[in-house]
């Protein structure tokens, strides 16, 4: 007999995508994230979870160097895509983002046209060669995050027009227009309610076909439900790492069990 | 659990204590009506059993408590890692001790019968033991299970060793009583049905033992305990 729930984990994950190797990050003489190793998988949900200002988000910025905005902070160690330093001097920052696009907490559509908002990555990246063909990435992007069905009658209607729900969804069809090889979010169902939450979770599952998904958030439950992997962050230190459910059901170390159990920790 | 402190929300701590008192109240009141049940059959006292017999609803209902709390604590308190574990484990212990109650009032119902029976000479005070052994295990699997004690937890689970053996004498006494005298066949059948659901209690007990271990350790025991009924076998005294 197959075990129910393994049935959550038997997509195959793929093997590293991303591994980070020794980390640190200084914010001036804030030593934020320290010593940091871990290996992210291809085609897997890994949750970041941790109580506020426990390195969690700060570590999903180094994975695309959203860091490098910040003058005071320095990142020393090794993070690799597949093998390549991201950090390397030859590595175009804004290339990279490309292949490790980013979801925000709070929706943030460009005050452009839906359609705009989705074709935006394609074109500055020069991934298309003609209308069509910009048509059809914008379509299939909004089809993948489950939004194509809400917006295509009104495709060239203001991307701020729509609910907090469908905007969030409008950044992930935006993120991944530009076909990415890692998606980042950051909290990306905290101004949401619970269906919009609920549609962008599903959203989740299905894109792990495809991507790597790396999600920061506060809500344990959410990242139960939709990881496969989950690293627990606190005071800089990731704490523990391991499949989700073991995490939730028999943590090994007691900082993650306070944390995770609601205990004073 | 206590080394790893309280929660923030201390209405959650409420809800886990309260169920841990249900808990052990039904414990103590199986383990009475086990030995009570067993203490009726050997002095012939029907009042007694019948008094068990009654008492098999509160029993009941105290697992529906249970179960409630339960439920309410999984819906409300979304309960991770050790918390979890303690609510599966409480609900499959009050299950278990739900289950050993029910023995305790089959015993007595047994009780009632047997009085109107001859005597088969010296059966009833060798089942009194066994029930005294089987309470004992069962006390110290809630005892593992309160004071979180593992070792103790390990220990119970090997008893159910001696339980089996004991039974397996008593099993083989009565089929040399019933050898010897027809008239024994009766109540040595109905005797018999007792060895065995106390027999069954212990290995209630058992389970209980286990579920401490799976709390602690987060692990089950799947590896096969040494077995020592031997009567599914036998086919003579």
């Amino acid at each position: 007999m197959t075990n129910v729930l393994d049935a959550s984990v038997t997509v195959q994950a793929g093997s590293a995508k991303i591994k980070a190797d020794a980390v640190q990050v200084y914010y001036g003489q804030n030593h934020a994230l320290k010593d940091v190793n871990v290996e992210i998988l291809d085609r897997a949900v890994t949750a970041f979870i941790g109580p506020s200002g426990c390195g969690k988000s700060t570590f999903l910025r180094c994975l695309n160097r959203m860091n490098d905005t910040i003058a005071t902070c320095r990142v020393e160690g090794k993070i690799t895509l597949e093998g390549e330093d991201i950090y390397d001097q030859r590595v175009d920052p804004v290339q990279l983002r490309a292949k490790i696009g980013m979801v925000f907490q709070k929706p943030n559509p460009f005050p452009k046209s839906i359609y705009d908002n989705v074709a935006y990555g394609p074109k500055i990246h020069g991934l298309t060669r003609s209308k069509a063909e910009l048509d059809e990435i914008v379509e299939a992007s909004l089809r993948k995050a489950a939004l194509w069905n809400e917006v295509k009658d009104r495709i060239q209607a203001p991307g701020t027009g729509l609910s907090g729900g469908q905007q969030q969804r409008l950044c992930i069809a935006r993120a991944i227009a530009t076909s990415p090889e890692v998606l980042l979010m950051d909290e990306p169902c905290s101004a949401l309610d619970p269906i919009a939450t609920a549609q962008v979770e599903e959203l989740i599952d299905e894109l792990r076909s495809q991507f790597s998904v790396v999600i920061v958030t506060h809500s344990m439950q959410q990242a139960a439900r939709v990881s496969q992997k989950t690293a627990f962050f606190h005071l800089g230190n990731l704490v523990e790492y391991g499949d989700t459910e073991q995490i939730f059901t028999n943590p090994k170390d007691p900082r993650t069990e306070s944390y995770i159990s609601g205990r004073i920790g | 659990m206590a080394e790893i402190g309280q929660h923030i929300l201390s209405a959650f701590d409420r809800d886990m204590e309260s169920l841990q008192g249900l808990l052990m109240r039904m414990g103590g009141m199986v383990e009475t009506a086990l030995l009570e049940a067993a203490e009726a059959l050997d002095t012939r006292d029907s009042d007694l059993a019948a008094r068990v017999r009654a008492g098999d609803v509160a029993i009941d209902a105290l697992e529906e408590q249970v179960n409630t709390g339960c439920a309410r604590i999984l819906a409300l308190r979304n309960p991770a890692a050790s918390d979890l574990r303690t609510i599966l484990a409480v609900m499959k212990i009050a299950a278990a001790l739900e289950r050993a109650g029910d023995y305790a009032k089959n015993l007595a119902k047994r009780t009632v019968v047997l009085a109107e029976m001859p005597v088969v000479s010296g059966a009833s005070s060798t089942i009194r033991r066994l029930a005294k052994a089987v309470v004992e295990m069962l006390a110290d699997a809630l005892d593992a299970y309160i004071r979180r004690d593992l070792k103790l937890a390990e220990d119970v689970r090997r008893r159910d060793k001696d339980i089996d053996q004991m039974y397996n004498s008593i099993f083989r006494e009565f089929l040399t009583h019933m050898m010897e005298d027809p008239r024994n066949i009766g109540p040595c059948m109905h005797l018999h049905f007792i060895a065995k659901n106390i027999e069954r209690v212990g290995d209630h007990a058992t389970s209980v033992a286990e579920q401490v271990i799976y709390l602690m350790t987060g692990a089950l025991r799947l590896d096969e305990r040494p077995k020592f009924d031997t009567t599914s076998g036998a086919t003579e005294a």
